[in-house]
């Protein structure tokens, strides 16, 4: 039975070549991308053979994991229509059994599927210094490559299930942005720690992985090959425990799903209001519901939100390249984020485009809509400043730091979302229009456009260079100054957002309709 | 059909309008006089100045000289009590697209300051009438040309305002829907509301408004009661007669030598 699904599946991979010229380089973009990503990955395994044990335990067992974790979330955060989905075969007659069972060989027919196995297979070669360790090797890589993509089958089916409704699809995208700024310095932090202390926290992470499903399966082996064979066993047997119970939950989901009647409809109508039911109704309740709205379904916002986490990883880089310690670097990526984070406010308006009228008409709404914009940014910059000021500290291993992170990042997001709220309502110049490709360069006719951003940047850097002085005095001379700039950048932050909110709502009231002919120009 | 109205109460008043886009001037001191209750409607060729009129009146465009008043409050020196009376539906101006029918409603409506049970209340009346209750759950940006007219209406309406400007309601809606919004319109102004549509369809204007204005080159050459305008013929017969004589198709000769 399973024959048949695999053929449809190769169907379906054979109709890829009828489709539009757009999806097809997109397809053949993913398959390169795919081939030259396991190209290298299997490089680097064969290359491991030769490494210490220990390391290549290390780097086994954490890009497993890494691996296991990806199939398992991906499908979670970015949904895909599934094209093998298990309900299309509820009304031939199958048991869930034997759709479950031909659900999963079809889904090694696929980009992800193929490329883990090569990888998969590769981890055989790391481990083939005694013909005991390249046995368990296969048994584990067989294991994980059948987990991943069990995982990712069972992912699938979850986000086209249980995340049917747009709310939920709408909470995944947000979450999945949140991660992106989250982690990405945070996984910076964890490389720059890594490299100093020559895998020691890698190493702790690792063997800690190594006994959860993630890693189990990888670890096998690579046990095995530094000696240890009984924990091999017993990381063998959590792996093929995971392995089972995740095919438990795959036919059990299969067969609920056959029974159970898609929700979307009911549920939206139920939950139309998303982001408006959870906001107060008033006018600036209103305006951020609609701006969260937009930052979770226009893409624009993301494209906008990609520069965040870009430059500082840049940045970095470039300081480690020049040689300067970690325990400073580690402390600039969240203030860099922060100078990004609180500046994406300030062309807000021009994203509307001529949408704004509605605001123009409705009345003196300048505040309302001043203070309803900077909400994501807040939204956003709560949990990075939080978060990430402490990781930043750990990694750099100076605790006495702390106020001078917190408060430097406070000041350049407060002060950015101040003097933005003045520059999107004073000086708004084209930009990517609603609905056009998210990466999309507009027509920008006007001085504005070349000056605008910088001078938007400039300011907020500027306004916040007392804390940022403090700061580093704070970590250069006397642990004291820290929390001088801790007290100035949250004094200097909260009177310039303040102050520039109110200004910008005085001037959005009064140059409405210059807002909207500068949009009907664009 | 002319209804019985008082001349002196005003709804909307324009006096000297003025608008200039670098030399050219759009709108050359244009009067006009709307009273309470009336359905009003504005013709004029392409490029005439009936946009550029109507968002002056809405408070969208800003007039180089003239003013206008709504109910007493001048639109320019008191914009927040202006604006509160008037309900905007605009002619080629995004909608917040992205955003469902229902939460583009809800979105109109608590700007404009309602609470949210009235403006749900509201909204499901509103979609009922206009018969969106299916595409309510629906992205705008999904919706066919004709639906987005309405669901702009409808937020135009939301707030239950005094006067209604509406820019070129009818078009690209179609017959049984422009139908089902005449109705909704009157049934509006019977209850002591007051409509300014501009339109192409001299047809649907005479049909339905009870006052009109043409408006040529950025002047009102005529106004008044659509009796008083269409001076016995029919109203496209006097627009075609203030707007220049009817321009034979000459110099397309060519177009008809299918002799040879």
């Amino acid at each position: 039975m399973a024959s048949e699904f695999l053929r449809l599946r190769l169907r379906q991979f054979a109709n890829a070549g009828q489709l539009g010229t757009p999806q097809l380089v997109r397809v053949i973009i993913g398959v390169v991308y795919a081939a030259a990503m396991t190209v290298l990955l299997v490089l680097v395994l064969i290359g491991l053979r030769d490494a210490q044990p220990d390391t290549a335990r290390t780097a086994v067992v954490l890009g497993g994991s890494v691996v296991l974790l990806g199939f398992f979330v991906v499908p979670l955060l970015f949904p895909v229509s599934d094209r093998m989905d298990p309900r299309a075969f509820s009304l031939f007659g199958f048991t869930p059994e034997t759709v479950a069972r031909g659900l999963l060989a079809a889904s090694f027919l696929s980009v992800p599927a193929i490329a883990v196995t090569i990888v998969g297979l590769a981890t055989v070669v790391t481990w083939s210094a005694t013909v005991g360790t390249a046995l368990l090797a296969v048994v584990g890589a067989a294991i994980g490559v059948v987990t991943c993509v069990l995982a990712g089958r069972v992912s699938l089916s979850i986000s086209a299930f249980a995340l049917a409704t747009r709310r939920a699809r709408e909470a995944g995208v947000v979450v999945g942005v949140l991660a992106l700024v989250v982690l990405v310095p945070g996984l910076v932090l964890l490389v720059l720690g890594g490299g100093t202390e020559a895998g020691g926290a890698l190493g702790a992470l690792e063997s800690v992985l190594g006994w959860t499903p993630l890693g189990a399966a990888w670890a096998v082996a690579a046990d095995a090959a530094n000696g240890q064979w009984v924990l091999a066993v017993l990381k063998l047997l959590i792996a093929g425990a995971t392995l089972a119970l995740l095919w438990l939950g795959w036919k059990g989901l299969v067969a609920l799903m056959a029974v159970t009647p898609s929700q979307e409809e009911s549920v939206r109508e139920h939950s139309g209001l998303g982001w408006f039911a959870r906001t107060p109704s008033t006018p600036t309740g209103a305006v951020a519901a609609r701006v969260l709205t937009y930052w979770a379904r226009d893409p624009r916002y993301y494209a906008q939100l990609v520069i965040v986490p870009v430059v500082p990883v840049i940045a970095i880089l470039v300081f480690l390249f020049v040689g300067i310690p970690v325990e400073y670097t580690a402390l600039l990526p969240v203030p860099v984020m922060c100078v990004f984070l609180g500046w994406v406010v300030h062309n807000d308006v021009a994203f509307d485009n001529t949408a704004i009228w509605l605001h123009v008409a409705s009345g003196r709404l300048g505040l309302a809509d001043r203070i309803g914009r900077t909400v994501p940014v807040v939204l956003i910059a709560i949990p990075l400043i939080g978060i990430g000021s402490f990781l930043s500290v750990l990694f750099a291993d100076q605790l006495s730091a702390l106020p001078a992170v917190l408060g430097a990042s406070t000041c350049l997001v407060l002060t950015g979302i101040g003097i933005g709220s003045v520059f999107s309502a004073r000086f708004p110049y084209a930009a990517t229009r609603p609905g056009d490709g998210a990466f999309t360069q507009p027509q920008s006719p006007g001085a504005t456009w070349a000056l605008a951003p910088g001078f938007s940047l400039l300011g907020t850097v500027l306004l916040s260079t007392p804390s940022i002085v403090f700061g580093v005095l704070g970590v250069f001379a006397d642990p004291e100054y820290a929390w001088v700039s801790l007290w100035t950048g949250v004094g200097v932050g909260v009177v310039v957002a303040m102050v520039g909110i109110v200004w910008g709502a005085r001037i959005f009231d009064r140059r409405g309709p210059e807002l909207l002919a500068a949009a009907q120009r664009s | 059909m002319v209804r019985d109205l008082d001349p002196d109460d005003i709804v909307l008043e324009i006096s000297g309008l003025l608008k200039r886009f670098g030399s050219t001037t759009a709108v050359a001191g244009i009067d006009l006089r709307v009273p309470r209750g009336s359905f009003y409607g504005i013709v004029g060729p392409n490029g005439a100045g009936k946009t550029t009129t109507l968002s002056m009146a809405t408070g969208l465009l800003r007039p180089d000289g003239g003013s206008i008043s709504v109910l007493g409050h001048d639109v320019w020196r008191d914009p927040a009590g202006a604006k509160r009376l008037i309900g905007v539906l605009p002619d080629r101006l995004r909608l917040f697209d992205r955003l469902t029918g229902r939460q583009l409603l809800h979105y109109a409506g608590t700007l404009r300051g309602l609470d949210a049970t009235a403006v749900a209340q509201r909204s499901d009346d509103l979609a009922a009438a206009f018969g969106l209750g299916d595409a309510l759950g629906r992205l705008v940006s999904d919706y066919s040309a004709g639906m987005t007219k309405k669901i702009a209406l409808a937020s135009a309406m939301i707030h239950s305002p005094r006067l209604l400007v509406l820019d070129e309601p009818f078009e690209s809606v179609d017959p049984v829907s422009a139908q089902n919004v005449v109705e909704i319109l009157e049934r509006y102004v019977a209850a002591g509301g007051t409509v300014v549509l501009s339109s192409h369809s001299m047809d649907m204007i005479q049909r339905v408004c009870d006052r009109v204005a043409i408006i040529v080159e950025g002047a009102v050459p005529a106004q008044g009661t659509v009796d008083e305008v269409r001076e016995g013929g029919t109203l496209e017969q006097r627009f075609l007669s203030l707007t220049g004589e009817h321009r034979n198709a000459e110099g397309l000769e060519w177009l008809l030598s299918s002799s040879d």
